[in-house]
């Protein structure tokens, strides 16, 4: 291999470079599209620095462009909304891995105590299917289920409940968020600890169980340690994914009256950049999220190497 | 003596443990279907039953009206018929690019390629967000157009790095073998590497069809034209702004039909949640096969 690439060096034969016109031409409408649709809207960050007008260029050194610096950040940091945002994100995201991430490994780790495969299979089936369906769909659901006169008001008040306004009170909204979030992935989520259990060498459990290990044993001391690497990869991935929280989902559950609880860094960019026309200060408000976003990844690697022994570098 | 006794007490426990389970994924099983059945007996039970919401086990009378209904409304085939169009050309440029570019990758004669890669690399872990985004689809006349979706959903990175690594798997000496016999990149791609991938291919497609049909977001970013979006927009505005109301499709002696039977809105939200869930349902047994190997394909990459 490293001989072919030392030799070919200093000239390029003809077959060659007549084989590498035709790769590139291959790879053009790729980098095409990645270049434009990937790499312009990240020049285009530029205009966090900029009191961006439509029409400006994205970046230009004679006047077109009105270079502002930091004027943007101060603002943002300056308004209630910096510690508004970062809390309900930062928040609403811990709540979601608190009791989002352990439920798809018990359920993983319980379905394969499952001994008949047909069993199993409807209950994969059925619990992968939320997964599919679509996000405005459920949100619909939810919101319908939740009104003053719907299913889970009927329900509190056959247990001698009061009806409550589950929709707009912000109390509310992380749990409505968190069990929406739970329902609708964690059957998909479970498929990796799955065919992670289901890979763990069988010997191990046969040896095990001659010395009276009874199940809960072998969960505890077979299948936990043998799914260990799967959950830390999982966890950093999780941590590292909690400033940027589902919000496509927010967008659709929540309501003036629960912004409070609800706004979140994407929610918030929507609707003051899209629109309210603040294309500079949303901007600038992308480049701290993004940012916040990579500390965490960064902190999370750290923890999940520290506590299991691995992580994602 | 005592093995006996033992042995039965771990067999009796293990029958308890059986049972506890069992319950409990019966409860799963009941948690995941129970809501969107709930919503379809609402959407076929007599209109005053459903108005109260106290209709749990079976529909009460059996009533299609809201399915009429939505089956006349104009906005719900044409918003339909655009889902589709963005799903098929989504489809296939995903396909296009994230093949030509495996392919090329995994040849051993790139010059370059650790560019190309890096190239490849950088937008997965840093991307420009909703604004940029937005502000340059405007600057290519894009905004409020069917382009805007297009092109946007025309690429996926991840998906050609996965063709990539399955493209590795396969000899390098059929390639080899194939260039002597006189066949070029073309030849080659077409007829010997674009049919083995078909396993991959399914499985992108299968995810890019999935996401397309439920994506949303970019068209209310970029369409302000209620006219050429997706189903799903249609969808949020009549379940969750609720700025479109149904009863009021038809004519006028059809709505006052509708208002003597008392046919409610939510009643009409929950026949819609179900005509557009139930394609979902239908091909959701095929695909979730593709769907589980997908999850291995991305995770013997992470």
């Amino acid at each position: 291999m490293k001989k072919t690439k030392q030799s070919t060096r200093g000239k390029i034969s003809k077959s060659e470079r007549r084989e590498n016109l035709e790769l590139y031409i291959f790879l053009l409408p790729s980098l095409l599209l990645v270049f434009i649709f990937a790499y312009v809207p990240l020049y285009g960050l530029l205009i966090a620095f900029q009191d961006y007008a439509p029409g400006n260029p994205f970046f230009s050194l004679s006047g077109e462009v009105n270079w502002v610096g930091l004027k943007h950040f101060e603002r943002f940091f300056n308004s209630i909304y910096f510690s508004r945002l970062f809390s309900n994100t930062l928040s609403l995201s811990l709540y979601n891995l608190i009791f989002g991430f352990p439920i798809p490994i018990l359920f993983a780790v319980l379905l394969n105590e499952i001994k008949s495969n047909k069993f199993k299979k409807v209950i994969q089936t059925s619990s992968y299917l939320p997964y599919f369906i679509s996000t405005v769909v459920v949100a619909g659901m939810v919101l319908s289920f939740l009104q003053t006169d719907g299913l889970f008001n009927i329900l509190t008040e056959a247990f001698g409940g009061t009806k409550r306004k589950f929709i707009t009170d912000p109390n509310y909204f992380s749990r409505i968020y968190v069990i929406t979030n739970i329902w609708k992935s964690f059957g998909f989520n479970s498929i990796l600890y799955l065919s992670a259990i289901t890979s763990v060498d069988q010997a191990q459990y046969e040896s095990a169980k001659i010395d009276g290990a009874n199940r809960l044993r072998l969960m505890q001391y077979i299948t936990l340690p043998n799914i260990k690497p799967t959950i830390a990869i999982t966890l950093v991935m999780s941590i590292g994914a909690v400033l940027s929280s589902n919000t496509d989902l927010i967008l659709l559950l929540y309501t003036p009256a629960t912004y409070e609880k609800a706004d979140v860094f994407g929610s918030y960019i929507y609707r003051i950049g899209i629109n309210g026309g603040e294309f500079s200060y949303t901007t600038a408000i992308t480049l701290i999220s993004s940012i916040l976003n990579f500390v965490l990844l960064f902190l999370g690697n750290k923890f999940a190497k520290k506590t299991f022994g691995q992580g994602l570098w | 003596m005592d093995s006996i006794k033992k042995g039965n007490r771990i067999k009796d426990e293990s029958k308890a443990a059986n049972m506890l389970i069992g319950i409990f994924m019966l409860a799963v099983i009941f948690i995941t279907l129970y809501p969107l059945y709930y919503v379809f007996i609402l959407s076929v039970s007599d209109p005053i039953e459903a108005a109260t919401m106290k209709v749990f086990l079976y529909p009460k009378g059996l009533y299609f009206r809201a399915y009429k209904i939505i089956l006349k409304d104009q906005n719900i085939w044409r918003s339909f018929g655009y889902t589709i169009f963005y799903v098929l050309t989504g489809t296939f440029l995903t396909i296009f690019t994230s093949t030509t570019t495996g392919y090329v990758l995994s040849s051993p004669h790139l010059r370059g390629k650790k560019w190309v890669t890096i190239f490849l690399l950088v937008p997965m872990y840093f991307s420009g967000g909703t604004i940029p985004s937005f502000l340059l689809i405007s600057k290519l006349h894009l905004y409020n157009t069917v382009w805007a979706l297009v092109f946007t959903s025309s690429f996926n990175i991840m998906y050609m790095i996965y063709v990539r690594s399955y493209f590795y798997s396969i000899p390098e000496e059929m390639r080899e073998a194939a260039k002597i016999e006189g066949a070029g990149n073309f030849k080659i791609f077409r007829q010997i590497y674009l049919p083995l991938a078909m396993p991959v291919i399914a499985v992108i497609a299968i995810y890019t069809i999935v996401n397309i049909w439920n994506s949303w977001y970019n068209s209310m970013v970029y369409q302000p034209n209620t006219d050429i979006q997706p189903l799903q927009m249609y969808l949020r505005r009549v379940l969750i702004e609720q700025t479109v109301d149904l009863t009021k499709t038809g004519s006028m002696a059809e709505m006052e039909a509708l208002a003597r039977t008392r046919l409610s809105t939510s009643q009409l939200k929950y026949s819609m949640i179900i005509f557009t869930t139930v394609p979902v349902i239908i091909v959701y047994p095929f695909f979730q096969k593709h769907f589980v190997k997908g999850v291995m394909l991305g995770s013997v990459k992470g």
